[in-house]
């Protein structure tokens, strides 16, 4: 997009209309240009010039200062929305992006529809764009940049030939350098003897040729991690109701499963893209808890997210596309044959894993939980919930079971205070006032000590199992001596049931 | 129609039987301050039982009787691998994550409600039913009393006080009342140990009549229905 900078101001309505407009920014004590709209470069306004020559060839020039971190942005933006054609975006700052759209482009008709509707669909947004299909990264920022054709032939060299050795993506020094040397076209270069050139002008040069033809390889980053599967549709009518969209969803996940299957992995996190005719992508993110890559579960879960999303999802101008991402992918181990008694206790592990995926996909991972069990004297660290997704149902070495209630059924996530009599200093209360009622001690047990390790000094706990006429039972303990500085304080910790 | 045992009145045995393999009950606290109890018992039932448990809460109930806690689980007898707690922010969210529990064939599903906002109405109660028949599963809700309901049984629950020593604190001890039942006549009474150690309820004989006079003056709940 050669006009980024400008065409993000006039689509902001910030530059007056019907005028020439550039951007600058100062470069070693003088103005330069770094952006100059059509009307400006129509009136031979360049790149680089500065500018107070620019006021002096058109002195009605609107000129604004460049706003580096705002035309990256817009970039950004740009890349995101053009995730809806491929999930490969890279950024080429300041103005360009790399597609990848290996096996994308039927969806389209073929590869140069696609370059083609992308094209349309930026200018129409107001940005300027030149665009070129090519075998390699390097062959296709040539051509977008310095070729009069927008698509390679099928030898790269005799479509990048002609082209001038910027195109290479140089840094200024070799460019230099090679113009110097009357090295003015990339067919010259390559006639010209490697070792002595290379030895010149640099590793970086001879790389950026042949990373061009293909004879090196390119590792770009993309804007995000590509997921290892993913599955894109494009709608020839925009969806609008959920209903219609879940049935996208369903042939979406059609084809991941039909790619999980070749890999022999199932999903464990999934993000389905939709994207809106607003140009927004609405993400939706789903968890399984182990390899999946059957319908029915899968649907389940991304229905489940999608009703809930549904409101939120603002598609009043409906959804052109949507990409199904597996985000994180793991082997499915082969069930291995065995008692049939063996496989239905499995399936009964997977139905569970399965409500867990459903419950965590709506009220979210943290309020849905398995117990860990820990060899801890603090009972706040004995027994704790960590979310059950993703979790398998771990045996964890359970406490003694001779029928005897050492714990109570549930504890508070703080002890409360309570106001409690003792009949002894050490002993357990005669009564208490807990939630505002007195109750009356009938028996109890104890004290057991707990020295836990939540504190360092000091602070060990009588813990006393106690009894209350009515038969409700509670876990209290005091904290503190009678006798000592300060008074003992009680708490209620947990409740037996 | 489901085809109803018709239990024996006299013993718990036959109404163990109907808790055990009907797909709805309920089991209120009798008073304030047995919520405990009403959940213990509901938890007692689950540890019978083979399949797994799914504790469906609101958030609020977590906070006034305190979160469930492994240790204390792992010694009532309910291995706690076998449990899975969701904490629903709301009422609505607790339901339906039972709903969702009970489509696994022969669960239990605990679903404990709070005593605030509007009561249960009748349809979501059949709504339960309705999950559990479907799947063998079981659901037991924990909710305070309320006029109408699709429950197969329905319960009021206080703590028994210990058959014990001064000293010592016994089993745990629930008393029961039968409120409802789809398949007889209300009423029957029963005071309950759970032995975490078989996994059982057992009727604590001796205490029965004792308790059964104190709680309306009749002697015994056998003579009184007869």
């Amino acid at each position: 997009m050669p006009r980024l900078s400008t065409d993000r101001l006039i689509r902001a309505k910030r530059a007056p209309e019907g005028r020439a407009l550039a951007a600058y920014a100062k470069q070693g004590g003088a103005f330069l240009l770094t952006g100059v709209d059509a009307r400006a470069s129509s009136l031979g306004l360049r790149l680089a010039m500065s500018l107070a020559d620019a006021r002096a060839i058109h002195p009605d020039l609107v000129a604004m200062e460049a706003e580096p971190e705002e035309d990256a942005r817009t970039l950004d933006h740009i890349a995101a929305w053009c995730e809806r054609f491929t999930p490969i975006v890279v950024l080429d700052a300041p103005d360009g992006l790399f597609l990848d759209i290996t096996g994308c482009g039927h969806l389209f008709g073929d590869a140069a529809a696609l370059r083609d509707q992308i094209m349309t669909r930026l200018e129409a947004q107001g940005f300027a764009c030149r665009a070129a299909l090519a075998q390699t990264p390097g062959a296709a920022w040539a051509l977008a940049r310095y070729g009069a054709r927008a698509e390679a032939q099928d030898d790269p060299v005799q479509s990048l030939a002609p082209l001038p050795v910027a195109a290479l993506r140089l840094d200024d020094a070799a460019a230099a350098l090679l113009r110097r040397l009357g090295l003015k076209t990339i067919g010259s270069l390559l006639h010209a003897p490697r070792a002595s050139f290379t030895a010149r002008a640099g590793e970086r040069a001879m790389l950026r040729l042949d990373q061009a033809l293909g004879g090196a390889p390119e590792v770009l980053a993309p804007r995000r991690p590509a997921p290892p599967v993913f599955a894109l549709r494009r709608f020839l009518e925009p969806l609008f109701s959920t209903e219609t969209i879940l049935q996208a969803v369903e042939r979406l996940c059609l084809d991941v499963i039909a790619k999980l299957e070749l890999r022999g992995a199932g999903a464990r996190a999934l993000e389905l893209h939709l994207f809106g005719v607003d140009g927004r992508d609405r993400v939706i993110g789903v968890g399984v808890s182990r390899p999946e890559r059957q319908l029915k579960p899968l649907m389940r879960l991304l229905r489940e997210k999608l009703e809930r999303a549904a409101e939120n999802l603002n598609a009043e101008f409906g959804i052109e596309a949507a990409r199904l991402d597996v985000v994180r992918l793991e082997r499915i181990a082969h069930a291995q044959g065995g008692l049939v008694a063996a496989e239905t206790v499995q399936a009964n592990a997977d139905q569970i894993a399965g409500i867990v995926d459903v419950l965590s996909a709506r009220l979210g991972p943290k309020r849905v939980l398995r117990a860990k069990l820990h060899e801890a004297h603090a009972p706040e660290k004995a027994g704790a919930w960590s979310a059950a997704l993703g979790e398998k149902a771990a045996r964890a070495p359970s406490p003694p079971r001779d029928g005897v209630m050492r714990r109570p059924l549930t504890l508070f996530a703080r002890p409360q205070p309570i106001q409690a009599l003792a009949a002894v200093p050490d002993g357990p209360p005669i009564r208490f006032r807990w939630r505002r009622v007195l109750r009356e001690v009938a028996r109890a047990e104890g004290p057991e000590r707990i020295s836990g390790d939540w504190m360092s000094a000091a602070a060990a706990r009588d813990y006393y199992r106690v009894e209350d006429k009515e038969g409700r039972r509670y876990w209290l303990y005091r904290e503190g001596m009678y006798g000592g500085d300060e008074a003992p304080r009680w708490f209620v910790h947990g409740l037996f049931a | 129609m489901l085809s109803c045992p018709s239990p024996n009145a006299t013993s718990f045995a036959g109404y163990a039987a109907i808790l055990a393999g009907q797909p709805l009950h309920e089991l209120c606290p009798a008073a304030p301050g047995a919520e405990a109890a009403a959940l213990g018992f509901a938890l007692g039932l689950a540890a019978q039982a083979a399949g797994p448990v799914i504790w469906a809460g609101e958030e609020g109930v977590f906070a006034e009787e305190g979160a469930p806690y492994p240790p204390g689980l792992a010694q009532f007898g309910l291995a706690p691998d076998r449990l899975i707690v969701v904490r629903a922010a709301k009422r609505e969210e607790a339901l339906w994550a039972a709903e969702q529990g009970l489509s696994l064939p022969g669960a239990t599903v605990i679903c404990t409600l709070s005593q605030g906002g509007k009561p249960l109405d009748l349809k979501a109660t059949r709504r339960l039913l309705l999950f559990a028949e479907r799947t063998r599963a079981r659901c037991l809700l924990v909710r305070p009393l309320a006029e109408t309901s699709a429950a197969y049984t329905r319960w009021r629950v206080a703590p028994a006080p210990s058959f014990a020593g001064a000293r010592e604190l016994g089993a745990p001890a629930y008393a029961l009342e039968l409120v409802r039942s789809r398949s007889g006549p209300a009423g029957a009474r029963f005071i309950l140990e759970w032995n975490a150690h078989d996994h059982a309820f057992a009727e604590r004989e001796l205490a029965r009549a004792i308790f059964a006079a104190s709680f309306d003056g009749s002697a015994d709940p056998r003579q009184a229905r007869a």
